[in-house]
């Protein structure tokens, strides 16, 4: 709701991952699948290199959220400790604030990593040389969305038994066959 | 050593990592093989001085909101910026276009108000409707003192207009054009976790005239300074269905319609030239059951 003139203006800015929060959906005729909460959260700043939290946001991309939990907890890396906070404080504002009624409910929709702010230091080097050094920080998003995560989130094919049989069966019968008919 | 007494045995395997196997305590120190390690721990500290140390900023602590710290936090903060500490503000804001509270609120009758007056407790009702009676007709007529034209008929036509009007405003979440009809106390209380959500309200029909039950009127801070309240009884029907913010039914329906009795409270500042009638506050008695409210399973995430 927007506010009275004399409360003013919100002080800080925020980050446009966190106004997909706000926004707010028609309502859903009866017979209508009911539309699945989702909750955006963003863990800023972090003293992390983006190039190592990449490989934890694509780990948990598309479990369940206590699965998430559970793998992340065995990574033993410092990112991974974030990526974990973070989710569970998804987690209970999920059920606070968007009417989710159960929390493990959920599963990870999106996890990725944005670039934060880098600050430099110098290094010597012989002969009156510097190097420079890149102190990097990063940002974690994360959206959570109700419901059962997708079997197959990244659309790997599969290895059981039939799916192997039709596939070789198609390449077999694909095949050209040189000098036929 | 290698032909001592003890034997000793030596394995050089690919990393620089030795494996030791000594008679008498035997470990092995695959640990500590790591890449990028230096092998001469010798100048380990003259190298980490080639690095210039900078102060990184925290962000944690700079995003810390002044709530959050704690009053040695502040001081020391403020100490290192220099800053003298704020004057105390001995003043606290308030608000003088209307009241913080309905004064002597009408207290609805249980049942109606439909007691017999032969039976003891209906006797003792209507005594109490009497004194109130009284009452009341001098705040009405303090109304008129400064309203000539006031008039009780007349004014429930405004009364239940602006019902309606608020009510669609709260649907709009119009909060600049709700105050027209709401005054300040009321605000929060009916704006309150409105924000996220989606409100249809319908009025569908008044079941019984709206009548007015209650007059009051008080003085704030001067003598005449004056504000009056007046109670109006609403019995009506009407529809209403919340939806949350992704559009799922959470409360109410709409097919369904409801009989609603209320009590509502109307304030005006009376000494105001320009006052208007607004909604102050609704009269909930304790003898009313609670109303009915969305079930959610109950999970402690904490």
């Amino acid at each position: 709701m927007e506010p009275l003139e004399e409360e003013g203006k919100e002080l800080t800015k925020k980050m446009r991952w966190l106004t997909y929060n706000d926004l707010i959906f028609p309502p859903q005729v009866p017979g209508e699948n009911p539309r699945p909460a989702y909750i955006c959260l963003v863990k800023e700043n972090i003293k992390y290199s983006p190039k190592k939290m990449w490989y934890i946001a694509c780990l948990v991309r598309g479990m369940s959220v206590d699965e998430a939990i559970r793998q992340l907890s065995f990574v033993s890396r410092k990112g991974a400790e974030i990526a974990k906070e973070t989710i569970k404080e998804a987690q209970s504002l999920a059920i606070q604030d968007h009417n989710v009624e159960y929390k493990s409910n959920l599963w990870v929709a999106e996890s990725f990593v944005g670039k934060g702010p880098v600050v430099h230091g110098i290094r010597r080097h012989a002969r009156m040389r510097i190097g420079k050094v890149e102190y990097k920080h990063c940002h974690y998003f994360v959206r959570l969305e109700e419901g059962k995560p997708p079997d197959n989130y990244y659309n790997r094919p599969s290895f059981d038994k039939q799916s192997m049989v039709d596939r070789w069966m198609k390449m077999i019968r694909n095949r050209k066959i040189s000098s036929s008919l | 050593m290698l032909f001592g007494i003890e034997p000793i045995f030596y394995f050089q395997v690919r990393n620089p990592c030795t494996i030791y196997l000594g008679a008498e305590n035997v470990y092995f120190n695959q640990t500590r093989c790591r890449t990028g390690k230096h092998w001469e721990p010798k100048f380990k500290k003259l190298r980490g001085l080639k690095f210039i140390t900078v102060k990184l900023p925290d962000y944690s602590e700079l995003e810390k909101s002044v709530d959050e710290m704690s009053k040695d936090e502040i001081r020391t903060k403020m100490k290192e910026k220099g800053l003298l500490p704020e004057q105390p503000w001995m003043e606290s804001p308030i608000y003088i276009s209307c009241t913080g509270d309905v004064f002597e609120p009408y207290i609805p009758p249980e049942g109606d108000g439909k007691l017999s007056p032969i039976s003891a407790k209906g006797a003792k009702q209507k005594l109490e409707f009497l004194e109130k009676k009284s009452k009341s007709l001098m705040a009405l007529r303090k109304i008129r003192s400064f309203e000539e034209d006031f008039e009780p008929r007349i004014f429930l036509k405004l009364a239940e207009d602006i019902y309606i009007l608020a009510h669609n405003e709260i649907m709009k979440k119009n909060n600049k054009d709700l105050i027209r009809y709401i005054t300040e106390r009321a605000n929060p209380e009916i704006i309150h976790n409105v924000a996220d959500k989606t409100i249809h309200w319908k009025y569908l029909e008044t079941i019984e005239p709206a009548k007015v039950v209650h007059l009051r009127c008080t003085d704030v801070i001067s003598r005449d300074n004056i504000f009056g309240q007046i109670t109006v009884r609403f019995h009506s029907k009407q529809m209403l269905a919340v939806y949350d913010r992704f559009g799922r039914l959470m409360h109410g329906s709409e097919s369904i319609s409801k009989d609603v009795l209320e009590y509502i409270v109307f304030e005006k500042h009376l000494s105001n030239q320009y006052g208007v009638w607004r909604i102050h506050g609704k009269i909930i008695p304790d003898w009313m059951p609670p109303s009915e409210y969305p079930l959610n399973t109950f999970i402690d995430v904490t």
